[in-house]
């Protein structure tokens, strides 16, 4: 069985972690990791901000053919959704014109006098269609924000050709509803949006596959460098290929904690020093009471990501899950690399492990969008994707205990399978050099007695 | 029955294809210098691993010290130098030697003092540069060569074990690893060592172990090896012009099982049953002006020639080393 002599354990153990928390990639890496993720978290929310206003949303020709007042109530309606923008243009035509008139506004468009023209003819009267023709035709966002201000008037029109009171139908119509989303957990109402849960979920299993297949993939090339250098029949005559196997795995593991440590404390700190000064800025330039609203709903000012946050038994989870889906999987890259004796072979060698890994991933976008189907319960609970995909689901939605006790459980029996695994393909493929094992040949080595 | 340091017995190993080690046996005094001898393949390297629990024999037993050789902390009391040889290439010089020193259980400290002391002993550390402080990639090859030999002794193991140390040595560390067995030796510790090359088993060894095909040929010592084999060589030299003259006798096979020139002379095995007075008198015969005529104990490598035979050589094998 597995011997393991905990005082070489140490030695080797330390080795592995402390010469790779000294190269310079580490630093590297663990400088500029917050950056990175600050960027891609605030990034996407401060350009989506930003776009509104600068987008002269509202800078379109409306075409208007019913021969009622139509095209200038969506006119007004535009202006007021988007104040920072140059106000639409009406045009006033007879449906005979049509044609024309959208030849003209087309020539406008490719002139860019005007980001696109609106047509309201007889259908839209009719509640049928509206069209929309312009540079930014393909951005749903945009067509949705214009939508729905045309909607809106159209709707109030039709109210209004029903004989209510003008005043009435708009303070009928005026709707400014926030969005607020809750939690609802085990323990009754969480704090904490949506947006935060989703974020934090995504993020969380995001840095377990990345940490993963880094530093899974780092333990592979650890390997093949001792066979390559040869040094491993130094380190074997000295201590067991399990203890050295052992070692590997811990340290490299605990590098990997190392990093996301540093680069949670960097960005939280970043968030915390950074955020506020970067919102407020932000929420100046803007200046619409929408663009606040929406800034809110999506949890990024710092007090919604704090909510986010996991409490200390989630943490422990997620922690235990990639403790025990790291030893899986690394286990397994060891063993890819022992497998090798040259850089070429490393690709093939490592294609199932790497296969298993990315599956994992496939399945995310999935599970965000639905946490409780079939298919996320058991992806969640398949032990190779377990680790990835239940911390996932654990931050989206409240998991049955049993579910993560069983999935836990099933990781657990995974790694240490794969530690078996591995410590035998390791013990014989150590010292083996030449052409990569057939499965028959790998099969022996697994065969060989410890 | 005598201090061993190393004792196997009946060791059998087998790979798919092929018997590595076939049922050997042998003993390694405790304070020997020892020669492993075999030409490539002949099981050498399988055997060695097997005495370093790097791989399991089929069967057989393996004892060091008396104990058999799966007691834990009995490598810690070995010193292990491999064929193929290497290290960490992007690590500090005195941080792989730390690392290989606690790994055999040399605590911190004392290794630092230990790599301090071999380093200057092996002009790694002089006064204007300490190459300890480097990686080991921008060490030459001979220094890497020193920084492994460093690594295998810095233990102060009891027993050492060098798998053909000298091949790729330059000149200048073929003599230090020569000075070093030698200083080992006196202060009572027992090497092992591999090699196909027998001038330097000869030099240094007390015991030799002749291995081919997995199989041991003798072992023993050194000169029990050589008188067991008896006088049955002649080294003979003749003025120059005579040697043509003298090729019909040394061919004749009734006398000369073997005639292998060595250039400034013959190194000649007698036929079995042949008398050297008659190989003389036919020489006389040809009027060649014998220069020397002297009836030697072979060399090892005469031995390995004559025992392991020609096959051997084939394969790789290199007398004149």
């Amino acid at each position: 069985m597995v011997k393991v002599d905990f005082r070489k354990l140490a030695v080797v153990f330390r080795r592995e972690y402390l010469e790779r928390v000294r190269s310079k990639w580490f630093l590297i890496g663990t400088l500029l990791g917050p950056v990175f993720l600050g960027v891609l978290m605030v990034l996407p929310a401060y350009l989506s901000m930003r776009q509104r206003p600068s987008m002269d949303l509202a800078n379109v020709i409306v075409i208007d053919a019913t021969g009622t007042n139509l095209g200038r109530r969506v006119s007004e309606g535009l202006k007021r959704d988007f104040p920072a923008s140059p106000s639409p243009r009406v045009k006033i035509v007879e449906p005979a014109r049509l044609a024309v008139t959208e030849d003209s506004a087309v020539n406008a468009v490719v002139r860019k006098e005007a980001y696109g023209f609106l047509v309201l003819d007889s259908n839209t009267v009719a509640n049928r269609s509206v069209r929309y023709a312009g540079r930014n035709a393909s951005s749903v966002s945009d067509v949705q924000s214009l939508m729905t201000g045309v909607k809106h008037e159209i709707l109030a029109q039709r109210l209004e050709n029903a004989g209510l009171d003008p005043a009435r139908v708009n303070a009928l119509t005026a709707e400014k509803l926030e969005t607020k989303t809750e939690k609802i957990g085990n323990n009754g109402r969480e704090a904490g949006g949506g947006f935060g849960n989703l974020a934090f979920g995504y993020i969380i299993a995001f840095l377990l596959y990345m940490m993963i297949a880094l530093y899974g993939q780092n333990i592979l090339r650890s390997v093949l460098e001792e066979k390559t250098t040869r040094v491993a029949e130094v380190v074997v005559s000295s201590v067991s290929p399990d203890t050295l196997l052992a070692g590997k795995v811990l340290g490299a593991g605990l590098v990997a904690i190392t990093q996301v440590t540093a680069w949670v404390a960097l960005t939280l700190g970043m968030l915390f020093y950074l955020g506020p000064i970067l919102f407020s800025r932000m929420s100046g330039d803007a200046a619409t009471a929408g663009v606040r609203a929406r800034a809110a709903a999506q949890g990024l000012p710092t007090d919604a990501i704090t909510a986010a946050l996991p409490t200390p038994g989630t943490a422990l989870m997620i922690l235990a899950f990639f403790v025990l889906g790291f030893i899986f999987y690394s286990a397994l890259f060891a063993a890819a690399g022992a497998m090798v004796s040259s850089q070429e072979d490393v690709q093939q060698a490592a294609m199932p492990v790497m296969l298993m890994l990315i599956s994992s991933i496939i399945f995310m976008q999935p599970i965000l969008l639905g946490p409780g189907t079939t298919l996320s319960r058991t992806m969640s609970l398949i032990p190779f994707s377990a680790p990835i995909l239940m911390p996932l689901r654990m931050s989206l939605i409240p998991v049955p205990w049993w579910e993560l006790a069983a999935s836990l459980g099933g990781v657990a029996l995974a790694a240490m399978a794969a530690i078996w695994l591995s410590a035998r393909i390791y013990r014989v493929g150590l010292l083996m050099y030449g052409k990569r094992p057939s499965f028959s040949e790998l099969a022996r080595w697994i065969r060989y007695a410890g | 029955m005598p201090d061993l340091a190393i004792e196997i017995r009946n060791v059998v190993k087998r790979y798919a294809g092929h018997v590595a080690v076939r049922d050997l046996s042998l003993s390694v005094p405790r304070g020997s210098v020892y020669g492993l001898l075999g030409p490539n393949g002949a099981g050498k390297t399988t055997t060695i691993r097997m005495i370093l629990d790097i791989i399991i024999p089929d069967s057989g037993s393996i004892a060091l010290f008396g104990e058999p050789h799966l007691t834990p902390g009995i490598a810690n009391r070995i010193g292990y130098l491999p064929e193929e040889r290497g290290l960490y290439k992007k690590m500090q010089v005195r941080r792989v030697l730390k690392f290989l020193a606690e790994l055999k259980g040399v605590e911190g400290r004392e290794a630092e003092k230990r790599i301090a002391h071999w380093m200057e002993r092996f002009e790694l550390k002089t006064a204007e540069k300490d190459w300890g402080l480097s990686k080991v990639d921008e060490l030459s090859r001979g220094m890497q060569q020193k920084v492994q030999f460093i690594g295998t002794l810095l233990h102060d193991p009891e027993l050492v074990i060098l798998d053909e140390p000298f091949s790729g040595l330059d000149p200048i560390n073929a003599q230090a690893l020569k000075d070093t067995i030698v200083d080992l030796k006196e202060r009572g510790r027992t090497v092992i060592f591999s090699t196909h090359l027998m001038d330097n088993a000869e030099r240094l060894c007390d015991s030799v172990c002749i291995i081919a095909h997995g199989d041991k040929v003798l072992d023993g010592a050194v000169a029990d090896v050589k008188a067991r084999a008896g006088t049955r060589v002649v080294a003979l030299s003749v003025a120059g012009e005579a040697r043509d003259a003298i090729t019909p006798v040394l061919a004749d096979r009734s006398l000369v099982a073997r005639a292998d020139d060595q250039n400034r002379f013959y190194e000649i095995e007698l036929a079995p049953g042949a008398d050297a007075q008659i190989l003389l008198h036919r020489i006389m015969q040809t009027g060649a002006a014998i220069q020397r005529f002297e009836l030697v104990q072979p060399s090892l490598h005469q031995i390995f020639l004559e025992r392991v035979g020609a096959s051997g050589v084939e394969e790789g094998m290199s007398g004149q080393g």
